[in-house]
Parts: structure tokens; sequence; C-alpha cells
């Protein structure tokens, strides 16, 4: 998936609320991780490539103070990381951060980074090298009073006294080290610590730490004979003398022995200085040089030799000076501790070079003796100071250390690297905070950067000045990037970390909703104590790019339908244009291919059928055509059509009205037609026809599938799956997965839609709370109320606070006008503007404002009301005032962010709405909700197995729960059933379920009895259930409506004149009873869709393609020689169900499809049992000689009219009953406090029935578990004085609300009242009102009409 | 003299319309300035007075929508 391109920070999606913004990360950057000091590298490249280059530089200098000498000296150990190594080769990583200083530097104005507060305390720094150079950084960034001491007359250590100014002229770090004096730090050269001052007369002096970088800066002896010899130079001293300006010439023949940077600088700095031959001599190969490859390569350009595997053995002099070297050759033997080769001499290679010098250069040592005796710090076995991994404590608590002095020589970045991470212990050790705290220490890389096939962009090499030109000066050999080289490199990177922590959104950020601590959130672990776990991990869509046919990945115009959704989707890519992706052209004719994904072994696992897919193609191919017209064609290739869901099957035949073809073929391949972006299919058809067709555009119905990440969360919760990786379950306990206490809803349980979910996750609700039940209410926090202030009959006094929502309005609006514009208009007596009103420090004042200036009535011009309303009608409830004396203006949603463009119109716009707003608000009154009493008892009416899970779900949770049940016995059409699809006998559990629920003492049985009347509203319904002669009437707050359905008894396929042609249900019966006739049948005929799907029953029955093959595979098993046939329109073995169909052809059932056209054709011909139909492949009369046939009847409602006229429900056309909402309020109604579940909503299995039983039981309880139910404030009431009794708003209503008086009452009888508990404000019957009787609070007509008539005052 | 510019009343149902006119603004989409929007609870609750009304007021067109 990727249809539009989006930044890190972005908006989940259009309609998210609240619409906040998020950051993806996906890890840390693996430049960054690697880099010692940590520099936000993917930041300050991303900054470059978007030309903000100060920007980048200010981001780089929060990590480290010097991106110039870096830029130059660095081992660059970000580049080694680089993730671009795996595609071509790492990015310039240093060459750009050295641009950004170079710029910096030659701005005139370097950046200096802003001190915090200043403090008093005092540190010492010994050392002014790379580490204690940066902790006098950071530490001046700190406030602290810093003195850096150091030895020698010059500042930068190594940087300056070790490295030839040819690799990092002085004045660069002149310029860095310039940026840390200008941040307060004192330097004091030539003073020696342990000789000039000591650590204990600077604590006297009221030093309160000291950090100690004194690098490592005598050379380590060869330790060969002849070492003191006139003509020997230790390297390290070597460089120094150069780097302070005095000349040496060591002859022409110079051997430098060693394979580091201080060896490479040696020999490159003889050159220099006039020698002729200065070579190196290194024991190991030139693959294991410590040196940076770089400067290995320039050594080379300039002539220099290496000579490699060549050991010094003795150096040889004349007349104490040195003549020659004497050295052996070496090989590489086995690996060493570190895992180098280790070298080993070749016996009898020992050979002479001539020579003027020898320069060792094989690593360097700290001289201590700055330790004085006041110091407790101690050194180990290797001569560096001991010290603390994360923090650097020495073992003295006040001495901090780091750089070569900890390590032993190595390189710059790790010293400043250290440096840092001491300034942060030495602040936190002043502050007398813990020292290594939440410290981040764990710098892990992101591995999952997707490299394949990407685009190969070469490296920008760095500019040199020629081996010619170079090799007779120290002038600088690299140049340098330009601008144009650096942005070009910065462009190469692959943006590892998504987000690139550059912290651009943290200034930002008016609100200080993202920080660095945002920034650096970490995944938490937390403990929660629950008592049930509820798992809803949901779905991936299935990612046809394996599929090379169908060249998913390569064919623009070969996409998924998620991707077609976002298309057809108003806040889609194309902003709801159907358009192709690849070229933008208006499709004309568009392909579906269903069982992308699914019911598939063969290209993928998936043999189940996802379930939605169908419904969902369908669906696009519908809408698809009305964005792009009629003209669109659009064709669905499927196998079968699996349109089971409630209303469906209607959907479908509307959509084949609508001209979409169905095509019953599965496509094999796709072709690109030329370079037109079209695509060519090849099929065949059910008649064995090959065929080609051309269309615009492919959509790949993709299944659902559980993520590998799920199937982990599965095994470590320790549930089990199911062969498709869902939790498993079983048909009586549908939502509770093998583990006691865990519960699954949604696609986790198997693929579903939407209602299928919605009712899953009631249920999985109910099941926790059967066990919670106890634990209910006990950590609820009830708040504390606000007495409110009668302000009936006072003047109003009106506050209005404008918005600015940091620039979100203030950007385009201009919100001081509009501010003082309100303070203009009648009755307002406060205006203000806020930077974000919703903050709750703005709440807080807002409440103290309405006490102290008395005001009755708000406006707060901001948002939109459908987000934040009902947060400032709390803070009047804070503050005292009834909440609807309150009134939003909308002036972010609908003016600052739709008229950017327009400000001074915008501004305009802004200052009607308020005047509206403040005109209406004026007139509204104080409403009060009306609170009732709930009866905390449900009815449920119906036993059957949906009717008995919600009435147990009830009982469990300690509600009295009343079950009507027309017939004597509880079970409905299941005690009819033989088993169910796992293979145990429904009989068995369904005993199981009616002794649970007849066992319940909260569980009251009304047997053979009916519903005759209702009364009453949700939270107290009166209803009379009549037992023959008997009537009792039962008070209850909810009802819940199971009433089931019932088989059709059919008229066709001969039925009823031949013993041998059942029904589905009387087969379950034989099978049952284990009639033996069954192990004598020959052959069996089971028939499809009787009844359903037929022009007078458009809906499918949905059980009973899985009923018949469940029942075949029963004949089957009791005998394997049965010819048993199937003939089908379509399989409709949803889920998982799909692997008995799979099993039922794998033992020889025989599926034969006919059409609604050409039904098969059943004769009793002397005694014999004939089915005659047309086979579709053969295309060719087949005539079956059977001795059972078993048809599969339609499932009807019953009828439900009655009940439906009592409860007000309605019905659909085909008789069941209508839900709230087809999607998201599957178990609700219309009417509040009846519930809805089973058959009697739609056919069913047992498993959704149960499923739903306990979703509607768990609906009830939201409204139980309320001891009141509040209503809203804003409903119609009649002013009966101007009732003429006209009806209209008692049968307009959909709510049921109004009614007649009775005609018996005193006052006002026959007149209509409405019911404040049912209305929902919708106002349909106030503008119904014949008489002008009825009106609505809180949007009366006199507040619309004061709306009306402010729209003008202003111009 | 300044091109003649319409000022149109909407009246949106707080369910849909009103909820799409947000998102329109969330989407960051542009539309002419030229609206006043007035939020009723369901368009059920649209009297032909308002309409009147409006027009009275000097708007130039009522869009209701819901």
């Amino acid at each position: 998936m990727g249809l539009v391109e989006r930044k890190a920070t972005h908006r989940r999606y259009a309609q998210a609320i609240p619409g906040a913004f998020a950051i993806t990360k996906r890890g840390t950057a693996p430049c960054r991780a690697t880099c010692p000091a940590h520099v936000s590298v993917q930041g300050f490249i991303a900054l470059t490539n978007d030309g903000r280059y100060r920007e980048a530089l200010e981001l780089f200098k929060q990590d480290h103070p010097f991106p110039g000498v870096c830029g130059r000296v660095c081992t660059h150990p970000c580049e080694s990381a680089c993730t671009r190594n795996a595609v071509d080769s790492p990015l310039g990583i240093m060459y750009i951060h050295r641009f950004l200083a170079d710029t910096d530097r030659a701005s005139g104005k370097p950046y200096v980074p802003a001190k915090k507060a200043q403090r008093q305390e005092k540190v010492a720094i010994v050392g002014a090298g790379p580490a204690g150079l940066t902790c006098a950084y950071f530490l001046a960034i700190e406030g602290y009073q810093v003195t850096v001491f150091e030895k020698l007359p010059v500042l930068g250590g190594m940087l300056t006294v070790g490295i030839p100014s040819y690799r990092l002229p002085r004045d660069v770090i002149e310029a860095e080290i310039q940026v840390i004096k200008d941040l307060g730090v004192e330097f004091k050269t030539g003073v020696e610590i342990g000789k000039d001052f000591t650590v204990g007369q600077l604590r006297e002096q009221g030093y309160k730490a000291f950090f100690i970088g004194i690098g490592a800066q005598e050379c380590k002896r060869l330790g060969i004979e002849g070492e003191d010899y006139k003509g020997v130079y230790p390297g390290v001293e070597f460089l120094r003398e150069i780097n302070l300006g005095n000349r040496i010439h060591l002859g022409d023949r110079v051997a430098v022995v060693g394979g580091g940077n201080v060896a490479m600088d040696c020999v490159r700095s003889a050159l220099r200085t006039g020698s002729k031959k200065p070579f190196i001599i290194y024991r190991r190969a030139v693959e294991q040089m410590p040196a940076n490859a770089e400067e290995i390569e320039e050594c080379r350009e300039e002539g220099i030799e290496l000579m490699t595997l060549t050991n010094p053995i003795r150096v040889i002099a004349e007349n104490g000076r040195v003549r020659a070297i004497e050295c052996i050759r070496m090989e590489l033997g086995p690996p060493d501790q570190s895992g180098r080769q280790r070298p080993v001499p070749i016996k009898g290679s020992e050979f002479q070079i001539e020579v003027d010098a020898v320069i060792p250069a094989i690593g360097q040592e700290t001289d201590w003796a700055c330790l004085t005796d006041e110091c407790a710090c101690t050194l180990n076995d290797w001569g560096t100071m001991r010290v603390d991994k994360v923090t650097l404590q020495t073992s003295d608590p006040d001495i901090f250390a780091g750089g070569d002095a900890v390590t032993g020589p190595a390189t710059v970045v790790e010293a400043i690297g250290a440096g840092k991470e001491a300034a942060v212990s030495i602040d936190r050790f002043i502050r007398g905070e813990e020292l290594a705290g939440d410290r981040k220490t764990d710098w892990r890389p992101v591995e999952d950067v997707p490299t394949e096939g990407l685009p190969h962009l070469a490296r920008h090499p760095m500019p040199m000045v020629s081996p010619e030109t170079r090799k007779a000066n120290f002038n600088e050999v690299q140049q340098g990037y330009d601008e144009e080289t650096a942005r070009a490199e910065a462009h190469r990177c692959l943006e590892c970390g998504v987000c690139c922590e550059c912290y651009q959104c943290v200034t930002a950020c008016k609100a200080g909703a993202v920080t660095l601590e945002t920034h650096g959130q970490k995944p938490e672990t937390l403990t929660l104590e629950t008592g049930a776990v509820i798992l809803a991990p949901g779905f991936e869509p299935f990612d046809p790019s394996k599929f090379d046919s169908y060249a998913y990945a390569k064919l623009p115009n070969v996409i998924t339908s998620m991707e077609m959704e976002r298309i057809l989707s108003a806040s889609g890519p194309t902003g709801g244009h159907l358009v192709r992706l690849g070229d933008h052209k208006e499709p004309k004719k568009i392909a579906w291919f269903q069982c992308v994904g699914s019911r598939d072994l063969n290209r993928c696992d998936n043999s189940f059928c996802s379930s939605v897919c169908c419904m969902y193609a369908v669906k696009e191919a519908v809408i698809a055509k009305e964005h792009a017209g009629d003209d669109l064609d659009c064709a669905i290739f499927f196998m079968d059509m699996r349109t089971h869901g409630k209303d469906f099957e209607r959907f479908y035949n509307k959509a084949k009205d609508q001209g979409v073809r169905f095509i019953r073929s599965r496509v094999h391949t796709i072709d690109k037609v030329g370079d037109t972006g079209d695509l060519a299919v090849r099929y065949v058809t059910e008649s064995g026809e090959l065929k080609t067709e051309t269309f615009d555009m492919i959509v790949l119905s993709v299944g659902l599938q559980t993520p590998a990440e799920t199937v982990e969360l599965a095994k470590r919760l320790d549930i089990q799956l199911t062969p498709g990786h869902f939790a498993k379950s079983t048909p009586f306990a549908p939502v509770a997965t093998s583990r006691p206490g865990i519960f699954v809803c949604g696609a986790f349980q198997g693929p579903r839609d939407i209602p299928q979910s919605v009712v899953d996750a009631s249920a999985a609700a109910a099941a926790a709370g059967e066990i919670l039940a106890e634990a209910r209410d006990t950590l609820t926090v009830i708040p504390e109320k606000v007495p409110e202030v009668n302000v009936l009959n006072e003047r109003p006094r009106i506050g209005v606070f404008v918005c600015n929502c940091g620039i979100n309005i203030s950007g385009t609006v201009d919100v001081p006008s509009v501010r003082d514009y309100a303070a203009t208009l009648p009755y307002v007596e406060y205006a203000a503007d806020n930077l974000y009103t919703c903050s709750q420090d703005t709440q807080d004042r807002m409440a103290e404002v309405i006490k102290e200036k008395g005001l009755n009535r708000v406006v707060v011009a901001a948002c939109t009301p459908k987000t934040h309303e009902a947060l400032f009608q709390e803070t009047l409830m804070a503050a005292g005032l009834n909440k609807y004396l309150f009134e939003m203006c909308n002036i972010r949603n609908q003016d600052s962010w739709v008229h950017k463009h327009n400000p001074d119109l915008a501004t305009e716009k802004a200052k009607d709405l308020v005047r509206m707003a403040v005109a209406k608000v004026g007139l509204m009154q104080p409403l009060q909700e009306a609170q009732l009493d709930v009866n905390q008892t449900a009815l449920v009416i119906g036993g059957g197995i949906a009717g008995m899970a919600a009435a147990q779900t009830l009982g469990a949770q300690g509600y009295t729960t009343h079950v009507v049940e027309r017939e004597a016995l509880l079970g409905g059409q299941a005690r009819h059933l033989f088993q169910t699809p796992d293979g145990v006998p429904v009989a068995q559990r369904l005993d199981q379920l009616v002794s649970d629920v007849s066992a319940d003492p909260h569980i009251q049985m009304h047997l053979n009895s009916e519903i005759t009347a209702v009364e009453g509203f949700v939270g107290n319904f009166k209803t009379t259930v009549k037992n023959g002669d008997q009537e009792q009437v039962i008070e209850h707050g909810v009802a819940i409506i199971a009433t089931g359905a019932k088989p059709l008894v059919p008229t066709e396929y001969s039925y009823g004149q031949d013993p041998r042609i059942v029904t589905s249900l009387e087969l379950d019966a034989k099978l049952k009873a284990d009639d033996p006739a069954i192990k004598e049948l020959e052959a069996a005929v089971f028939i499809q869709c009787v009844g359903s799907r037929e022009p007078e029953r458009p809906y499918c029955s949905r059980v009973c393609c899985t009923h018949s093959i469940d029942s075949a595979l029963a004949i089957k098993a009791r005998n394997p020689e049965a010819n048993v046939y199937i003939l089908y329109r379509d399989i409709r073995t949803y889920g998982e169900r799909e692997y008995l169909y799979k099993e039922a052809r794998e033992k020889g059932v025989i599926f034969i499809r006919y059409s609604l056209e050409a039904k098969p054709q059943v004769a009793i011909e002397n005694g014999r049992l004939l089915v005659r139909l047309t086979d579709p492949i053969l295309g060719r009369p087949v005539e079956i000689d059977t001795d059972l046939i078993s048809l599969a009847t339609a499932i009807l409602p019953p009828d439900n009219n009655v009940l439906a006229q009592l409860f007000k429900l309605s019905l659909n056309d085909d008789g069941f009953f209508v839900e709230k909402h087809a999607k998201l309020g599957p178990c609700d109604f219309a009417t509040d406090g009846v519930f809805l579940c089973g058959m009697a909503h739609y056919p069913k299995p047992i498993d959704e029935a149960v499923t739903q039983g306990k979703a509607a039981a768990s609906r009830a309880v939201t409204l139980l578990a309320r001891q009141h139910i509040s209503t809203i404030g804003q409903v119609a009431e009649v002013n009966p004085a101007l009732c003429s009794m006209c009806g209209v708003c008692v049968s307009i209503c959909p709510y049921s609300a109004p009614s007649f008086r009775a005609p018996t009452e005193r006052f006002w009888p026959g007149r209509a009242e409405i019911n404040p508990v049912l209305c929902k404000g919708c106002g349909l019957c106030v503008a119904s009102c014949r008489s002008g009787a009825i009106h609505l609070k809180g949007f009366d007509n006199d507040q619309i009409f004061a709306q009306l008539f402010a729209l003008n005052e202003a111009s | 003299m300044a091109q003649w510019e319409p000022k149109i009343v909407a009246f949106l149902c707080n369910w849909c319309s009103y909820a799409a006119a947000d998102l329109a603004g969330v989407s960051r989409m542009e539309y002419p300035p030229n609206v006043r929007v007035i939020r009723i609870p369901c368009t059920g609750r649209m009297s032909p007075k308002f309409v009147l009304a409006a027009l009275r007021e000097g708007a130039d067109g009522v869009w209701v929508s819901g």
C-alpha cells in the first residue's frame, strides 16, 4: 500500500477524531545509533536536503560541537553503518556536515548555542582536547562556570598537535573553539595540573567537579634494540613539533612504523617536510590497517610505499645515529583474541633497509602526573583511568574522565562522545541527581529498512588537490563539497528512521504537545491487573505481490481492493475521483478478481474463504458506477458469489440490474497491452471457451489473514489457533478462546464483516462482564457536582472567548479584531482571545472569569462543537452554569481552514458567525435533563439458542431476567439440529445450556406464554405475558427480542409426495436417530436454495450450504460408497466452513451447479426417484437415480407483526426485524431499551446466534448497569393550549416520543405530549406541527430566527 | 464597483452535513467564504419559515443539507 506520499508527521486519516497528528518512527537510523556522539544525522541531512543549512548546523550542534573538525578527520562509523551500503555506497555524511560547518564559518556570524540560566558552580576541565572541549561546551550551555586547564601553549589537544594541517587546518579548529569561548568558557594554557595546581587546590578554590581529558600523548616504545639512537622520533612528538611550527627534516629515507592514522599522518608529514622516500612498515596486511581507507588511499596517491607484513626487530646505528632498520617478514597466522589474524614471523626472512630516521607510531599512553595524592582515582592494568562505563565517574566521586585517557588511543568522535556523556554526569552530580538515571544507553539501529529495487545513486566524490600540488606543502587536501553537491549527496539518504529527528516540529508546535521527550518515548512495559482479556487484533489484507501472474507489484493499474476503497473515498488520494493510479486516466472498464489470497492452497496457504470480499467487490463496482456514471463497465470474476449477509443478496441482484457483469471464472494471467497501461485478461468460461478481454484497471479482491505478529501474540498468550490462524473457539462459546478468561472478537475470530465484528465485540464484552460482575462499579469515581446558579430572569451577560488555536485560526482570521468586535455586541460583558481555548489552564481561567464577571451565557468561537462542545460545557458546569447556556461558533473548520487564501473575508465571516452565536445564546435558557430510574430487570422474548444465551449472560451478571417462550420447551429450532460443523451433537450442548439457564436463580421461565401488551418505555416497561388463561404483568427495564425463525414448508420438488423427499431438518432427525436406512443409501441428492434467493424471497438463508455439506459428509461417513450429489447455485461456505466444502469434494461428494432459470426436476417414475438437470460444465442433461432427496429449505421469519407493533419496531420486506444500524447497531433498535438477537434478525448458525444473544445482553447491560438514565436537554415540548390534536407528531416521530394524553385526564385531555425520555431532539415534530404548538429547546424558532436576523446587522 | 458576491445561508444537519463541512476543513479543502452555516439538529427541524426569513434578511440563496 502506498497511494500517497506522506511526511513522518501526519494525521492518521481525514476523519480521525481527535484529529491529532502522529509521527512515524521506524527507530533510530543506524548512522545516529553508531555515532559515539549520537548526532541526529538523518535530521541534519534532511534539513540540508531542504536547503535549511542553519537549522541543520544547529541540530548538529545539539549533540556535537565540532562539525567542521569531524567533517575532516572523523573515522565516520556512521558511514560504515549507512543502510545505503546495501544499495551502492554510503552517504558522505562527514562531507555534508563539513559543508554545514564551513558555510557557518564563512557566514561571519557563526552559530553560538543559547545558554540556559546561569549557574554559580565552577567546573574544572583538565586537557583542552576534543573530550575536554566537548565537556566544557555542554556544561557551558547548562550555565556552569567552566575553566579549561591545558598543559600546552595551544588549545585543541591532538586535533591541533597530532593531526597535520593538510588534513585539519588550524582555522577550522580555532573557529569551533571560539564558539566555546563565546559560551563563556575560560581557558588557561601552559598550566599543568599536578605541577602548577593540584586538584586539591582547585577543590579549595570552589571547583565542584573535574573532568580529566588529558589524552594519551606519550608514544609507546617499539621495545626493540637501538630505539634510543639519534634519528628515532616518536610519532606523536614528531607531529607535535611540526604542528607547533618547528620544522624538522629527518633525511630522505624515513621508516614510519605502524598502521594507524598517526602513522599515516607521520609519513605524509615527513613527505611534506622534504623527505624523499618516507614509507610505512606494518606487521599485518593493508586490510587490517586501522587507518581510514581514505588516508591510506591518499598516501598511495602521494607515492608512499606501504611495506606490510613486515616487523622491525632492530635499529642499526652508526656513530650513534640511525643508519638502517632490520626487519622480518611476517605471515598471517590463526586469529587472536580480537578476531584479527595474528602476524607470525617467517623464520630466516630478516633483512635490512637503509634509513635516515625511524618514527615509531604504534600507539600512545597517558602521562598521569596530574593525579596527585588528593585524587582517589585509580588506574587499570593498561594504565588508563578506571571509570563507570555509563557515567564516566572515576573512583573519586567529583572526578570524571573520558577520551584517550580512559580508552587508550581512540578516535576524535569517541572522545567527543565521552565529553558529552561526562557533561551530563557532571550536571547531575552537581544537582545531586542520580547519575545513571534514565540515560539513553540503548542505541539499537533499525534493521528492517527496505532497500530492494532502489535505484543506484553514485556517492559524490570529495574534490581534492592533486597529489603533485599537495605533496610539497601543508595546505588542505580535501576541498569540501559546494552547496549543490552537499544537497545532492543529502538527497541520497534513505531516511531509515522515517522521522529524521530534526526536531523542527518541537520548535513549530505552539501547544508544546511535541517535545524532545515525545521524540524520546520508548516502549514501556506495563503490568496491569485484569480479570479478563479481550483480543481484538484484527487482520491484515493479503499481499498479492507474490502472485507473479497478477503482476500487482509491476503494473500500476493492478490494485488491491483496499486501494480501490481509498480511491473511491472522498477523503482518499484522488479526492474520490475515480482514476487509474498509473496515468490518472478515467477508467472505462474495471475488472475485479475474487478470491485473491482466499480459498487458495496452490499459490498461498489460505484455504479459508475470507467471507467479505464478494460483498465488498459488488459494493465497489456499484459505487464506481455511481462515481463514473452508468457507462462504466464493471466485471467481477468469481467462483461462487457469497452474498450471505442481511440484505446482501438484494444488493447483488440490484448490481446485476445496474449492469455489473458477473463472470464465473478464475483468471490466471494479466498481460499488459503495450504501453497503454491497459490490461488484457485471458480466462476460460464455464463452458470451456477461452476468452480475452481488455480492462483499464484490475482490482484484486484480497482476502483477510491473521498477521504473523498476532500469531506470535497467540503463542505468548497460550491460546489455540485454527488451521487458518484464527482464534479457536466452539459454537456454543464463540467468543471464548481455549484459555479461560481470554476472549476474542472481530476478524481474529474468523474472517468477518463489520456487523458481525460489532456483534462479536459486544459479546466478548458480555463474556468478560460475566466473570467480572462482582467487581462492577468498584473502581468508579464520581465527579463532584457544582451547584447550579439560577440565572432565570437575569439580563444576559455574555462572555465571548475567541480561540487562536495556535496559528490554525489566527494564521488566517484576524483574531484580535474579532475579539474586539465581539466586545461591542449587545449583552457582551467580556471578550477575550486565547492561544488554545481547550487547554486545561484556559479552561480553569474561563471558569474563574465566568464567576468573576458574573457571566450567564458563553460563546466560544473556536473549532467545531462536534468535538469540543462537551468539553466547554463541562467548564460551564464547573463554574456553576447550566451547560445549555452555551453556543459554539465554528471559525476554524468552517472558516480559517477553508478560506486560508482569503483572510479578510474569513475575518468578516468570523465576525458574522460570532454575532449570530451571540444573538442566539442570549435566548438560551437553562435546560434540565430528565432523570429516570431504570428497572433492573430484563425480559427476553424467545427461548431459543439466542434468547437463552442472552438470558444466561444477564443472569450471570446478576440481573433478574424473564424468558418468555411460546413453546413448552426451550431450545427453539436448535432442537431439530443434528450436529455442529465441528461434529459435536447439538442436543448435548443444548441440553447443557437449557439446564444451566433453568438452574440460574436470576432467570424466570415463562413457557407456553405469549406477549399480549406492552406499556412504557426504556427503563420502565410493563409487559403482559399470557399463559393459557392467566395473565401476568412483568415490569422490566429492557427487552430482548429473540423470536427466532422457522423453516419453509416446500411446495416444489415433489415434496410431500414421497417419504424419500425430505427437508434438511427432517434429514437431521434421521441422522440424530441414527436411522439404519442412511447406511443403505446408494445415492442421495441435496438440492440447495429451496425457497431462498427466489424473486419472492430475495435473501440467502446463510446456513443451508454448510448444513447440506455437513449432512452429506455424515452420509459419506456412514456409507463411503454412497453417491452423494449437491445441486447448488453458489456454495456459500464462508470463513473456515470452506474446509468442509473441500473435505466433501475430497471425499467424493459431487457438486453440480444449476441456475434459477433451469432448476433441477424431480420425478417419481415406477418407484424410482429421479433428479434431472443440465450440467453447466458438460452442457448436457444429467439424470440422477437417487434414494433420498434433501431439500435445503429457506428460513422464514415468524409473524413478527404483533410484537413489532407492541414494541414499536420495524420489519424489513422479508419480515425480519430492522436493527438500529446495519453496521454499527446490529443488536439495537431505534427504540431505546429494546434489543435484537438470533434469527429474528436474520438466518444464522448456532455460533452466530449465541454471539448475538450475548451481544444483545451486553447492550442491555449498558442500561441496566446504570441506576438512572439522563436524557438530553434539547428535547421537544408541546404547548397543549395550542395543540389541535391533529396527530401528525404522533405519526411522524421515528422514536415514538409523542402520544395523546388520555381522554380521561383532567388537564388537556387528548392533546399531544412528548415523552422527553424518548425524544432525540430531531425537531421533526416541531417543523411538522401545524399549530406551532411544539418547541424544540435549544433550537427553538426564536433562537434560529435570532441567528437569521443577525445575518446582516454588521454590514 | 466591486464584483457582486452572493450571501448564502446554509442549514446543515448536525449529524451529516455539518460534520462534512468540518471534514472539508480538516481536509483543507477551499471554497468561497460566502456561506453562513446555521447548525440544526436534523433537517427534520427545517421549517419553510426559516427559508423565507433568510431570504427576507437578504440571503441570496438558502442551502438545506442533511
